[in-house]
């Protein structure tokens, strides 16, 4: 069963990529890349947790709980990194919100 | 030396496992001498040429460079026969907190899938800034030709634009383009499915031996097809590139390697045959060096990995056709799987977003 669903998820993956989104775009007001990346990054999360969680018994095993918290220790990091991304992305400094801006709270 | 005698017959192994598990081993320190020659030498064979502003090989220090290979692997393999119960005779238990009762084996494999995660995430940050950070290449170049009055901010033929042109622009461009990058996302997906057959049939206690060993050699032999198939199809994409000649109902197509696109790391005059101002036949030319290289890195590093899996599964095969694997010692499949899964996951992120993005 999670074999043919990952098969299933994955065509369609390659299919949203050969897709004509162009009027979906336009109607959504966004750029059909914009939407290939969303459908893409929709489509990878339960793909993630289906290998993760049943082919590497992550889910329902009695030592799965602690293996999670090892598989998933390295989440702090990556999150640490992606948030230097956002902070040093070049439109960073005029995209923040004013909360969090450079003199925002006296700072 | 391993220490107490008694537990190592031999002080190249295999331990004695009457007495319980070995509690050390000079193996690690045989490793970190060949891994630390393997550094110090590589570092020493190349120069920096400060003229050309790149890299050359010194021409020396290659011989030292294997001999710290193999001395590396001698002590792998010392530690393999010292601490390993290959016949499944003894699982040794985590005994600290807090994985207590835990297979050791497994608890190791998952650490070292997270040294692991963190390897590719760094790769994965690094393509994510440059992406996030570098202007789309067909943006500039729908930014129009440079003209002094009309649009001063344009592209200007034969000077180079540094921008992001992800693979996927080449890739993603046809269903033929995209074939070996699809069909590879499914071999890897098929070889999980696969390994998780071979262990469930080595497990099995209600089939004769005979039966097992041909239907656990059948999928892990599948497995090291499909790991070969992936890795084939890689020098396809990246060197090769294919040929399909006109079948009537399919059209004539030579697909061109990425390679022979100019897809390459050292392009800073690349030219994609869409950026072509059809008005004057301008070609917009583009430095794609940090895009190249983010995408090469990030493939060729789990490529890497791939082809580091085949090297075990040759090993596993082999066994299996010996009729090694039994219940006792199935367990050795489920931990090569977690790592097989792992490609298999790594892959299902870069996939979408290194091909199809």
């Amino acid at each position: 069963m999670n074999f043919y669903g990952l098969m299933l998820l994955t065509a369609i993956e390659v299919g949203a990529v050969g897709a004509n989104l162009e009027s979906t775009a336009e109607t959504l007001g966004m750029t059909e890349n914009g939407i290939t990346l969303w459908i893409l990054t929709i489509i990878a999360i339960p793909k993630f947790f289906m290998i993760a969680g049943i082919f590497m018994h992550l889910y329902g095993d009695p030592d799965s709980g602690i293996l999670t918290m090892t598989a998933l220790f390295p989440a702090f990091f990556i999150i640490i990194m992606i948030l230097f991304i956002g902070l040093t992305h070049p439109d960073a400094a005029s995209g923040l919100p004013a909360w969090c801006r450079p003199g925002a709270w006296g700072l | 030396m391993s220490g107490d005698h008694d537990h190592h017959p031999s002080p190249l192994g295999p331990h004695d496992w009457s007495h319980g598990a070995p509690h050390n081993s000079y193996a690690p320190i045989v490793m970190s001498i060949g891994i630390g020659l393997f550094l110090f030498v590589f570092a020493g064979m190349f120069d920096y040429n400060l003229e050309l502003s790149e890299h050359e090989y010194t021409g020396h220090g290659l011989l030292w460079l294997f001999v710290a290979i193999i001395i590396t692997g001698l002590g792998l393999l010392i530690w393999w026969r010292q601490d390993l119960s290959f016949d499944g005779t003894y699982e040794p238990l985590a005994t600290g907190a807090p994985f207590r009762n835990i297979q050791i084996r497994k608890v190791g494999m998952f650490v070292f899938l997270m040294s692991e995660m963190m390897v590719f995430t760094s790769l994965f940050s690094t393509y994510m800034r440059y992406r996030l950070g570098l202007r789309r290449c067909d943006d500039v170049f729908a930014d129009g030709l440079f003209d002094p009055v009309t649009n001063p901010t344009g592209w200007q033929e034969a000077v180079p634009v540094t921008c992001f042109e992800p693979a996927s622009h080449l890739i993603a461009s046809s269903w033929w383009h995209l074939a070996p990058g699809a069909i590879n996302t499914f071999a890897l997906i098929i070889s999980s499915f696969t390994i998780v057959q071979a262990l469930r049939y080595a497990k099995k206690t209600d089939i004769d031996e005979e039966l097992r060993r041909k239907r656990v050699t059948m999928f892990l032999g599948t497995t090291w097809v499909l790991a070969i198939l992936f890795l084939t199809l890689k020098m396809v994409e990246w060197f090769v590139g294919f040929y399909i000649p006109d079948l009537g109902f399919i059209h004539e197509h030579d697909i061109k390697s990425l390679v022979a696109e100019g897809y390459t790391i050292g392009n800073d005059h690349y030219q994609h045959h869409s950026y072509v101002d059809e008005a004057t036949g301008a070609h917009m030319t583009a430095n794609i060096r940090v895009s190249a290289s983010t995408f090469y890195v990030t493939t060729g590093t789990h490529g890497a990995h791939v082809a580091g899996g085949i090297i075990g599964l040759t090993y596993m095969t082999f066994k299996a056709w010996k009729g090694g694997y039994t219940p006792s010692n199935a367990v050795s499949i489920e931990y090569f799987g977690l790592y097989w899964h792992f490609v298999d996951l790594v892959w299902v992120l870069v996939f979408p977003f290194f091909y199809l993005y």
